[in-house]
């Protein structure tokens, strides 16, 4: 482990990490934000069509299928190199969870609640708003962490055509292969990320304890 | 007309018509539905390097990019694409099935949430980090071959193994507790239970397992060439690295098209293997 602190210690190393944890933060923040608004407008529309349902899933997990890096390069010649490129296609990775958990929890809402709501008056998007949500929501946080998940580890591959963030780090490391040096790049990028990963999880704990009204909570 | 008018067989009879009618159009909606979904993904996938290929050959290729963009080494490289697929699907799921299967037996069924536990975390491991760093297991220790497939195929492997473990055991874990109940009721053994109901009602779990575990590899097979391994990645990289449109491009179509029909051909056999029944 002596090699991974001397690492660590160097100022310039962790300058270097620092931005490249900023960047990677942002890169993974922006496109789960979007596919959030995106992915509620589909995931609602879906439940409420079901023409609509099955090739508005059949599209998004048609995006996930696309391997990443092919995606990356599709968009470098429409919008260039750097993070827009890697931002729309995290996007279009991320919805795939959001929309389906926000499908899943809609329909696992007791018909009943929707039914009394409609009794006691409430209009169709009052019964949205104050009855479905928020009964779906604990389902639809769970899909927003998946989402980001996997948009974490994914970002990481952005580096690889220009784009910024932590895969730097592991890019560099993976071209000195095996060179004295590689190592330490390799492990503090992946750990970095993987830190990440936990520290997003931690905060939709968080989210979750503060969102989710008392009397679904399990 | 009013329908009280109408005696109630003839009712009987419209509403028999209309519902036949309605069955004809729904049954016409769902063969219309049915030769989209079949005929839809391959055709479209066609058309797109039918696009690919007419664009290319428009273009006024400069001399890189003439050499990059040889139908050699474009099937080549699809070639070496098909067999890291190939490969490390066929030995995951070798390693990963019998061993969720293990896993969710009942002398061992306590470790099974600590085991799919371990399969969510490894779910933030970046498959970048995470192969660079089996593949620089190889290349530093002398017994190991550092060069060609193997390494390659091992650190694929090494990353989707825990996603299909851990498909795998959550998929028989669905299966039916109830089930299993009658089956023990009836006096089955562990080894009938397992045998005669649970391992067919688990075959769409392995199915859904090969089919994710095609798509995770054919996607992390774009990294090989990274790790000296070939495949599409290779174009991809080159067409970023000396910024040539065309080449890039390709890479990356040949890349998408091929994954998105292993997704196609996979759920088509996922379709015909799966017990009617299910």
């Amino acid at each position: 482990m002596a090699f991974f602190t001397e690492y660590l210690a160097d100022p310039s190393t962790q300058r270097e990490l620092l931005s490249q944890t900023a960047e990677h933060i942002y890169l993974t923040a922006v496109p789960v934000l979007i596919a959030v608004i995106l992915g509620l407008g589909l995931g609602i529309t879906a439940h409420r069509s079901p023409q609509l349902r099955s090739p508005i899933l059949s599209v998004v997990s048609t995006f996930l299928t696309i391997p990443s890096l092919a995606l990356f390069a599709l968009l470098i010649p429409i919008v260039g190199i750097g993070a827009t490129p890697a931002i729309i296609a995290l996007t279009l990775y991320a919805l795939l969870p959001i929309v389906r958990n926000t499908v899943s929890g809609l329909f696992s809402v007791d018909r009943a609640v929707v039914e009394s709501a409609k009794g006691m008056g409430m209009s169709a998007t009052m019964r949205l708003w104050k009855i479905e949500l928020p009964n779906a929501w604990p389902v639809m946080l769970a899909g927003v962490r998946v989402a980001t998940l996997l948009t974490v580890g994914i970002a990481a591959i952005a580096a690889l055509v220009g784009g910024p963030g932590l895969g730097q780090e592991i890019f560099t490391g993976i071209r000195r292969i095996p060179a004295a040096g590689s190592l330490e790049s390799l492990l503090g990028g992946t750990v970095a990320i993987v830190l990440l990963a936990i520290l997003f999880d931690l905060l939709y704990l968080a989210i979750g304890r503060l969102t989710i009204p008392r009397g679904i909570r399990e | 007309m009013s329908t009280t008018l109408t005696p109630p067989d003839a009712q009987d009879a419209t509403r028999r018509q209309q519902a036949m009618d309605e069955d004809a159009a729904s049954a016409r909606r769902d063969r219309r539905a049915a030769v989209i979904r079949y005929l839809g993904m391959p055709v479209f996938l066609l058309l797109v390097l039918l696009g690919l290929y007419l664009w290319v050959t428009s273009q006024e290729l400069d001399s890189i990019e003439a050499r990059t963009l040889t139908l050699d080494s474009l099937l080549g490289q699809t070639q070496q694409h098909i067999t890291l697929t190939l490969y490390s699907t066929f030995f995951v799921l070798l390693l990963a099935v019998p061993l969720g299967i293990l896993a969710t037996r009942p002398k061992l069924r306590r470790y099974a949430p600590a085991i799919i536990g371990l399969g969510n975390a490894g779910q933030a491991i970046p498959s970048l980090g995470l192969l660079a760093l089996l593949f620089y297991i190889f290349r530093t220790q002398p017994a190991l071959p550092s060069t060609g497939t193997f390494p390659v195929v091992v650190s694929l492997v090494g990353y989707s193994f825990l996603p299909i473990l851990r498909n795998t055991m959550v998929g028989l874990d669905q299966v039916d507790r109830f089930v299993l109940e009658a089956g023990r009721g009836m006096g089955m053994s562990n080894r009938k239970v397992l045998r005669s109901i649970e391992l067919p009602l688990a075959v769409p779990v392995v199915l859904a397992g090969v089919r994710t575990a095609l798509v995770l590899n054919v996607g992390t097979a774009a990294l090989a060439f990274l790790f000296g391994g070939g495949g599409l990645g290779e174009t991809i990289f080159s067409g970023f690295q000396l910024r040539r449109t065309p080449v890039l491009l390709t890479g990356a179509i040949l890349v998408a098209v091929l994954a998105l029909l292993v997704d196609y051909i996979a759920g088509l056999i996922e379709e015909k293997l799966t017990p009617k029944g299910l």
